[in-house]
């Protein structure tokens, strides 16, 4: 009967929108690494940590107020409401006793509920066990009264402060990945403190002399000596305690030295790793950018372009020397295989960037990394580089937007410049944006004085703009003249002066940058002014 | 007709030359090696099996008389480039030199051997993409008209010593209504590279040596460079 009373419950509370939605909030707050909230939550459990150590150790010096009284409770309360939240969300306990019964009820046996919460209970018992829960104890058990013999372990606060810092776990793990090696060492100091201690007290105890009082006084020397410190309070009187001291010394410098090579080459080996995820990090804040698929003449360039346009962007390579590169010039880069799913999923494909460029001097990578991101994201803009022309139906069909061939364009100017070198020089130095004067583009806005106006009315040559042509869509401009089709919609060179603008149409215009600028604001006034007279 | 030279036979020499009008230039393919110049035999192009090495053989290439104007230095490495950007700067004062380069410190070495202008592909290539991130209508309508296969070109035209158009203002010339061309600018090569926008100095006198810098269709530009030239 009881049973089945949990066990409606178990079912009422997963069916319950409400407490999923607590626990996820829960969730979220204090382990969800990616949630915002969690970085609050864990900001101000540090700024109590560190003032209740600071009211800690005020109060080895003084009495303590009733302030200090007052705080140190409230920041209890805060660190047991903490743990018993992890402890809640650890695991589902609910979700464990529905799936015990469906299993009983299906195998057509008793359900146990004993047996079931025996489970469930296991399951929290292992979060209590690791040893961050055990920190997290420990932080809090000393304030309890009768247990303030126990007051030391408050330092064990200082310890929480792991939890909340990304780097002390990353110390943490890279000692964890060395366990082997570290345990190995471990041994054999262990056993060299042994054999030194025994050995020193043999020698040095019989002696009338001696520092070397007991055997602690023996093992407390050795360790000073291993550890190069030496304070030189106990030092050996006899022959054989020196001979010993000196073959401890020796050792011990291997020893130490081994030690440090093992920490330096964890570190160098992780170091790869914790750049990566500080890229990721860096770019989950971005919105708008692009990523660079390798970072060869081609990607530099781009990079470079866009670096002063202020344009935020993450560059992917697996070349080292490529991302040496790209690190001098201080860019968010990746050492690693674009072609990869979970790597374009992290550099934030689905997540705030609009734009794939595969930039790779190898068509095979190109057109894997198209396919990868194109099947990564329906929608997002894919540009390609294409070494081959064979290859440019294959990367069209891999999902690529755009596909550019580098020598075809560089034949191209080639060709262009030897036909006209004048005539080219400046058009590129417009294109390229080098010359006084710019190319830009104006917009018709639905309602701006442009809409429905003639060409000649615009009085261009008033503000010393030059009209190259207009760009539209309209099918309403069809019956004029010099028409170029172009992306589905047309561009009407030179278009006469009876031409008359429609909303959506774009002005191509030549000018000085600022004449522009101050045609486009003098246009986007007026239209707002139109509209507040309205 | 002009008469080019092509050294070394690759991906951009190959572009290049096919997007050259025969009927206005005559390509002579000098390759690398035997087997580039093969290629290009089959492709149905001129080839020359000189060594590009020694003075003698370029100048029996024509470097020097005059016969060649303009030389493509597309080999593959930039050393050989700049080599034989030298010799020939060295033939000929006058000859127009278009270097390819591969290393983009290597630039500067060509300008200084002599060359007239560095094409890097991978530069380009980039810059492209830029463009195409930044400016897609403007790219785009380039790509697709002037450096693409419609019939509207980008052209240059000198003004004669003779022509009757001289001392007067640029804006009198009204090609836009009169021709459906646009004037870009005026450049005048023996006083400077700089160019001078038709759209900020509308009112500058044209005067013997301009260049005109024009857009428009095949067509209008024939008929406007006519009349340029049409004596007094």
């Amino acid at each position: 009967m009881f049973s089945k009373f949990v066990i409606y419950h178990a079912y009422l509370l997963k069916s319950s929108p409400r407490f999923k939605r607590i626990k996820r909030g829960v969730y979220n707050a204090l382990e969800n690494p990616r949630s915002q909230v969690k970085s609050y939550v864990d900001m101000l459990m540090i700024g109590l940590i560190v003032i209740s150590i600071f009211f800690l150790l005020y109060d080895v010096e003084h009495e303590t107020g009733v302030m200090g009284g007052y705080f140190e409770q409230g920041v209890i309360t805060c660190f047991a409401c903490e743990y018993l939240l992890r402890v809640w969300v650890s695991s589902d306990t609910h979700l464990l006793l529905i799936e015990e019964y469906e299993k009983a009820s299906y195998l057509n046996i008793e359900f146990s509920l004993f047996r079931a919460l025996k489970k469930a209970w296991i399951k929290k018992f292992e979060y209590i066990l690791s040893p961050m829960a055990i920190i997290d104890l420990l932080a809090i058990l000393p304030s309890y009264r009768p247990l303030r013999i126990l007051r030391i372990f408050l330092i064990f606060r200082l310890f929480k402060l792991f939890r909340y810092s990304n780097s002390a776990r990353l110390y943490s793990d890279i000692l964890a990945s060395k366990r082997f090696e570290l345990l190995t060492l471990l041994l054999f100091s262990c056993l060299l403190v042994f054999i030194a201690s025994v050995s020193v007290f043999i020698f040095e105890f019989p002696e009338i002399n001696s520092h070397i009082k007991n055997l602690f006084d023996a093992f407390y020397w050795s360790i000073v000596t291993m550890a190069t410190v030496g304070y030189g309070d106990i030092t050996p009187q006899t022959h054989g305690g020196k001979i010993v001291a000196i073959l401890l010394i020796l050792t011990s410098i291997g020893v130490l030295s081994f030690f440090t090579s093992i920490l330096i080459s964890a570190f160098n080996e992780k170091i790869p790793l914790l750049r990566e995820n500080q890229v990721y990090a860096e770019t989950e804040n971005y919105k708008n950018f692009i990523i660079i698929c390798g970072f060869g003449r081609v990607g530099q360039e781009i990079a470079k372009r866009l670096h002063r346009d202020k344009q935020k962007f993450i560059i992917i390579d697996k070349n080292e020397q490529h991302v040496e590169i790209a690190r001098q010039r201080n860019f968010l880069v990746i050492h690693n295989d674009a072609s990869k799913n979970q790597i374009l999923l992290s550099a934030g494909i689905n997540r705030g960037a609009t734009t794939v460029l595969c930039t790779t001097g190898d068509d095979v990578t190109n057109v894997y990394v198209t396919l990868t991101s194109r099947h990564l994201n329906k929608n997002i803009r894919i540009i390609s580089r294409a070494n081959q022309q064979e290859n440019v139906a294959k990367l069209y069909q891999a999902g690529a937007d755009q596909v550019i061939k580098p020598f075809e364009v560089a034949g191209l100017l080639t060709a262009e410049f030897l036909g006209q070198p004048v005539a080219f020089e400046a058009i590129s130095g417009i294109l390229q944006n080098h010359a006084e004067v710019v190319m830009d583009t104006l917009r018709v806005n639905q309602g701006s004085e442009l809409d429905d106006k003639q060409i000649i009315r615009l009085e261009l040559a008033k503000y010393k703009l030059t009209l190259l042509g207009v760009i539209s869509a309209n099918p309403i401009h069809l019956q004029h003249r010099n028409k170029y089709l172009v992306n589905q919609q047309h561009f009407y060179f030179n278009p006469d002066r009876h031409f008359v603008l429609h909303h959506g149409d774009i002005l191509l215009v030549l000018g000085r940058k600022f004449s522009i600028d101050h045609f486009r604001d003098l246009i986007e006034r007026r239209r707002l002014m139109h509209r507040k007279n309205l | 007709m002009k008469r080019i030279a092509v050294f070394g036979y690759n991906r951009l020499s190959m572009e290049s030359i096919s997007r050259l009008n025969p009927e206005l230039y005559q390509v002579v393919v000098v390759g690398q090696n035997r087997l580039q110049n093969t290629q290009a035999k089959q492709d149905g192009l001129e080839t020359a099996d000189i060594d590009f090495h020694s003075d003698e053989d370029l100048r029996s290439l024509g470097i020097g008389d005059g016969k060649i104007q303009t030389i493509l230095c597309f080999f593959e490495q930039d050393s050989e480039n700049v080599f034989l950007t030298l010799s020939a700067r060295g033939l000929d004062k006058a000859l127009t030199i278009i270097a390819a380069v591969d290393n983009p410190e290597s630039a500067e070495k060509l300008l200084a051997a002599g060359a007239n202008k560095i094409i890097d592909p991978y530069k380009i290539c980039g810059r492209k993409i830029h463009d195409m991130l930044k400016r897609p209508d403007i790219t785009d309508i380039f790509d697709h008209t002037v450096f693409g296969r419609h019939d509207l070109h980008l052209a240059e035209i000198v003004i004669p010593a003779h022509s009757f158009i001289l001392d007067s203002q640029v804006n009198h010339l009204d090609v836009t209504a009169r021709y459906n061309l646009i004037l870009i600018g005026v450049v005048n090569k023996q006083i400077s590279d700089e160019i001078h926008f038709a759209a900020v100095e509308h009112n500058r006198r044209l005067s013997a040596g301009d260049i005109l810098v024009i857009l428009g269709p095949s067509r209008e530009i024939k008929a406007f460079k006519e009349y340029v030239e049409h004596e007094t």
